[in-house]
């Protein structure tokens, strides 16, 4: 991500109000902050993030700059008032005579008993603050002076509340904005604080770290030059998403991986690996391109092949640190990716996205040959290539291109080995898991995100110790059905989080946890470790505390709740005197059935 | 950027097809029993088993050579381990005699145990964080997760930290920062835990991914690094003191933005510390304090039927329950003893029987609830950023920029139109 801003790229405007606003800087417009008056974009392009200016009058024509960066120490005194310490402020202490006062005589603080705020003290109407405002120029300091001197029992109040009085009041009459760059979590609190919540499912910014952790998802090393330092064990770091929430999931683990903030074009336009890997797939005859561009034989390989692969070809053909997005309609809706310059409608070829996310349906994944875009167009001979128009013959090559892309995502995909797995949809969570689980490698993380805790419970019981037991002694038990929505084994580690976080206003003497935040879906994530079952029967053991024979012995089935998600070995408490559990564990082969194997 | 194109060697970072030799795995027994091993072919501090290195757990005993070379995520059974007969003493005499009588000493092929298995699972720093040596208080998931977000550590960021502790957050921080040249600058003031991390990192392969030193940065500050950094965080007795040493020219990188988190049980702390960063710069600082749980999800079972059982409550499902049960007793008490009374015995026995019939892991209400182990208070999260430094020649420079307009410059599709002719005309040619 730059430090700088960038002409033509978002950013996101902090104002006096906490709220934010997501603006696009092109050069040479004016931005327009309502009351809060308006500036040139000028005079924000290539100057530095998190500087808050102040609108000190209105845009000049000139393009000299209205905008005041605004000190630190001045920002500061804003919420603090003066500079007191806490240890030095006794609250009220300036020998006023309503105070709450100790045993031994001493101020403690002062108290309201004696305001009465009922509108009457501000002696200003609406009328003269407006005029106010129309001949101030000076960021709105002077109207909240003249506010603040305009309250007749303003001598009156405490120090809470007249530092209280006073942020209210420059809150909304000051004009000042901070300078923050889009990503992830600024476009989470922008959406969450507007009115457009339930676009990302609620997803709290604490969640959405808990997500993104516990996928475990990081960048995998670039593979271009695997062969070189030893590692040609190493597999490839693809990723599975289902995203229902307009790209934000995707957003996320892009920006984990490092693939979503647009790098300078020099240094990270095309990753090698890319371009080997077309540059292989052209050297088998797979590509048409050559036809149309590969003509050229120079000395460096790298730079050449970058001059000729056609960016549709390149579309969607990374190999390492991919993402491949599942979802449920014929296009994905990722209208957030505008903000990080990804614009799915027309995808900017620079972007790293644009090599290294891949767009698969439920359909192509599952039944591909039902699918219009996995047919293979007509051929044509070379010779009736030679009688087309130059306008059939590049519809001719897209189109084959086009099926080309979708073969091959879909045939590597129903291939497996992915990294893991992250889900926030509204689809039944055992379904995308049924589904999406036998695609993941051994030890690969799943999250699955829901605004409530229903689905998300529903989803682990399925994985409930119970279960698994059921189902290894279950007689060929048929995946997916009413009992079974999942293959019970397939998962271990299965759990159910949820964080918040909560914000504290810290000032002198006066640090508590603010007062009203974001209420709604608390937000639940859940998560599992994939892996292989033992194929042939295994025994559980583990170590049992002895218990008098006078328990009925019953079985395995009712294990201690509080154990009930846990593996076998810790069948229930109530087992008697036995050091070996009878449970017996999968006796059937591995069952990864349905796409992959 | 060279590093960016090194893959690490870490099984942190790097996934390998099948799980090798030297490597850190996990064993997986159960959620909270997850047992990290150094898989070690040669067994080299010859432990003296026959099966070479052996990992012994309550649920079995697991030869490394039954670990090493199988996929990632298998199931893995026990071999039957002689763990009784290899007494110190008796184990020096044993090997005296062994060595005599075969120089050349094999290990022996592990047998399969009737029961037992374990899951091998690759180390993430969320489960090392549940199973790592505690040497101080770990920073947690939930607090690790949204700090490395908020401090926005991502592919290329330099992160400092201090002090490392246990290495919880360094794992966290190492997966958050690798690639694209990022690094971990780490600070350990205490000399055991400081030689201790350095072991781990080593082990767990991260040691070229973290620079860590032993210093107290409150005195000594933090530099030394050749790189700059652009994240911070502190978890220190006195953060304020180390605020101070953050400067730039200094530690911090002097064009970029620096994010910087504290993390501090007590809210006397806080205070000091946000006091001192107003002072210091720091803008838009903001103290947080995240409350995470973990839920457990279970079958409540209720109703007559479950009398005798474990685990559940066996008092009337429903008011007719209850009100059968009531009419039957009162009907006896009305009508007398008779024959037709059942035992409570004979009761217990019938609900037993019925159970093997019933599918308990489907019945009744699905529910969840916070885990027994709730964590209140972790610590106090306090968060601000340092503005990239911007001096006026800096203004000017910008000032006297040429921002190219759009609107005069060839459009997207223009430039695309053009290059389709050209293409087509090329494709003519042909």
């Amino acid at each position: 991500m730059d430090e700088l801003i960038r002409s033509g790229s978002y950013v996101a405007l902090q104002l006096p109000s906490e709220l934010l606003k997501v603006v696009e800087i092109q050069p040479n417009i004016t931005i327009s902050l309502g009351k809060f008056g308006a500036f040139q974009t000028n005079n924000l392009i290539g100057r530095p993030f998190h500087v808050t200016y102040e609108i000190v009058d209105k845009p000049s024509r000139d393009g000299g700059s209205n905008l005041r960066p605004v000190p630190a120490a001045e920002l500061h005194e804003l919420g603090i008032g003066d500079t007191t310490t806490p240890d030095e402020a006794v609250i009220g202490n300036d020998g006023v005579d309503f105070e709450v006062v100790d045993t031994e005589g001493k101020v403690v603080m002062r108290t309201n008993q004696f305001i009465n705020e009922d509108g009457a003290n501000q002696i200003l109407t609406l009328e003269d603050i407006e005029a106010l405002k129309k001949a101030d120029n000076s960021a709105g300091k002077d109207v909240i002076a003249k506010i603040l001197e305009s309250h007749t029992s303003l001598d009156k109040k405490t120090a809470f509340s007249l530092a209280k009085y006073t942020l209210r009041k420059s809150r909304k009459y000051m004009k000042r904005f901070t300078v923050l760059p889009i990503d992830v979590p600024v476009i989470v609190k922008w959406v969450m604080d507007g009115k457009d919540a339930p676009r990302i499912m609620e997803m709290r910014e604490e969640t959405l770290s808990l997500v993104t952790s516990w996928s475990n998802v990081h960048w995998g090393g670039a593979h271009g030059n695997e062969s070189c330092n030893g590692l040609g064990q190493t597999d490839h770091n693809r990723w599975l998403v289902v995203d229902e929430i307009s790209g934000l999931l995707v957003a996320a683990m892009a920006e984990q991986m490092g693939i979503l903030h647009s790098r300078p074009r020099d240094s990270m336009s095309l990753s090698e690996d890319v371009l080997r890997n077309v540059a292989a797939t052209e050297i088998n005859g797979i590509s048409e391109s050559h036809e149309e561009s590969g003509r050229t034989k120079e000395s460096d390989p790298i730079r050449i092949q970058q001059a000729r692969i056609h960016r549709q070809e390149l579309f969607m053909s990374g190999t390492t640190n991919t993402i491949t997005l599942v979802h449920q309609n014929a296009q994905p809706n990722l209208s957030l990716l505008t903000y990080f310059g990804y614009n799915t409608s027309d995808p900017d070829m620079n972007h790293p996205l644009y090599t290294n996310l891949k767009e698969i349906s439920f359909l192509q994944l599952l039944h591909p040959e039902e699918d219009y875009g996995y047919l293979e167009p007509a051929e044509s001979t070379p010779e009736q290539l030679k009688e087309m128009k130059s306008r059939q013959k590049s519809a001719y090559y897209r189109k084959r291109r086009r099926w080309q892309r979708t073969k091959a995502i879909v045939e590597e995909t129903r291939a497996g080995g992915f990294a893991g797995l992250a889900v926030a949809s509204a689809m039944t969570p055992a379904s995308i898991l049924h589904t999406l689980v036998p695609l993941l490698r051994g030890g690969a993380q799943i999250v699955v995100y829901s605004p409530t805790v229903e689905p998300l419970t529903e989803i682990v019981d399925c994985y409930s110790k119970a279960r698994r037991s059921a189902f290894a002694l279950a007689e060929n038990p048929v995946v997916p059905c009413e009992e079974y929505p999942v293959d019970p084994r397939l998962l271990i580690g299965v759990s159910l989080h949820t964080a918040r976080s909560r914000p504290w206003q810290v000032l002198p003497g006066r640090t508590h946890p603010k007062m009203s935040g974001r209420g709604g879906s608390e937000g639940y994530v859940f998560v599992g470790t994939k892996v292989y079952p033992a194929e042939g029967t295994i025994e559980a053991r583990g170590f049992r505390k002895r218990r008098k024979l006078d328990v009925s012995t019953n079985g395995t089935q009712h294990g201690s709740p509080a154990l009930q998600s846990e593996l076998p070995h810790t069948e229930s408490q109530s087992e008697v005197d036995m050091e070996v559990d009878k449970e017996v564990v999968s006796l059937i082969d591995n069952a990864q059935s349905t796409v992959g194997d | 950027m060279t590093t960016s194109s090194a893959i690490s060697r870490s099984p942190f970072l790097n996934y390998t097809k099948t799980i090798e030799d030297e490597n850190l795995a996990l064993l997986y027994l159960r959620r909270d029993i997850q047992i990290p091993i150094i898989l070690n072919a040669q067994d080299r501090d010859d432990e003296g088993y026959h099966e070479g290195k052996v990992a012994n757990t309550r649920f079995g005993s697991f030869p490394h050579s039954t670990l090493i070379g199988v996929r990632w995520g298998s199931q893995i059974r026990a071999s039957t381990v002689d763990t009784g007969s290899r007494g110190r003493g008796k184990r020096n005499q044993k090997r005296k005699l062994e060595d005599e009588a075969q120089d050349s000493d094999v290990t022996k092929v592990p047998v399969r145990a009737d029961s037992g298995f374990a899951h091998l699972i690759p180390p993430t720093p969320e489960n090392w964080t549940t199973s790592l040596p505690h040497r101080t208080q770990v920073v947690y998931t939930h607090d690790s997760s949204y700090i490395l977000q908020r401090l926005r550590a991502r592919p290329g960021t330099i992160i400092i930290e201090a002090g490392a502790g246990s290495g919880s957050f360094t794992h966290a921080a190492c997966r958050a920062v690798y690639g694209h040249g990022g690094k971990v600058l780490s600070f350990e003031f205490h000399q055991p835990r400081y030689e201790k991390l350095q072991a781990e990192l080593q082990a767990h392969k991260l040691d070229d991914l973290v620079e860590l030193r032993h210093r107290d940065v409150c005195q000594d500050g933090f530099e030394g690094s050749d790189h700059k950094a652009n994240a911070v965080f502190l978890d220190l007795p006195a953060p304020w003191l180390a605020l101070k040493h953050l400067t730039r020219p200094g530690p911090l990188a002097r064009d970029k933005a620096v994010r910087i988190c504290t993390f501090s049980p007590c809210i006397e702390q806080v205070q000091r510390t946000v006091g001192d960063m107003r002072n210091l710069g720091w803008v838009d600082i903001e103290m947080v304090e995240i409350t995470a749980r973990r839920f457990e999800v279970r079958r409540d079972r209720v109703g007559h039927q479950e009398e005798g059982l474990k685990g559940v409550n066996s008092n009337a499902a429903s008011v007719d329950e209850a009100v059968s049960r009531l009419a039957e007793i009162q009907k006896r008490m009305i009508h007398g003893d008779d024959e037709e009374r059942v035992t409570k015995q004979c009761r217990l026995a019938k609900i037993k029987e019925a159970q093997t019939g019933r599918k308990l892991h489907i019945e009744g209400y699905l529910t969840h609830r916070s885990e027994i182990e709730a964590k209140l208070h972790t610590s106090y999260l306090v968060f601000a950023i340092l503005p990239m430094e911007w001096s006026e020649d800096d203004e000017v420079k910008a000032q006297n920029q040429v921002i190219p307009d759009p609107k005069k410059e060839k459009g997207k599709k223009q430039i695309r139109r053009e290059l389709r002719a050209k293409d087509e005309a090329n494709g003519n040619a042909e």
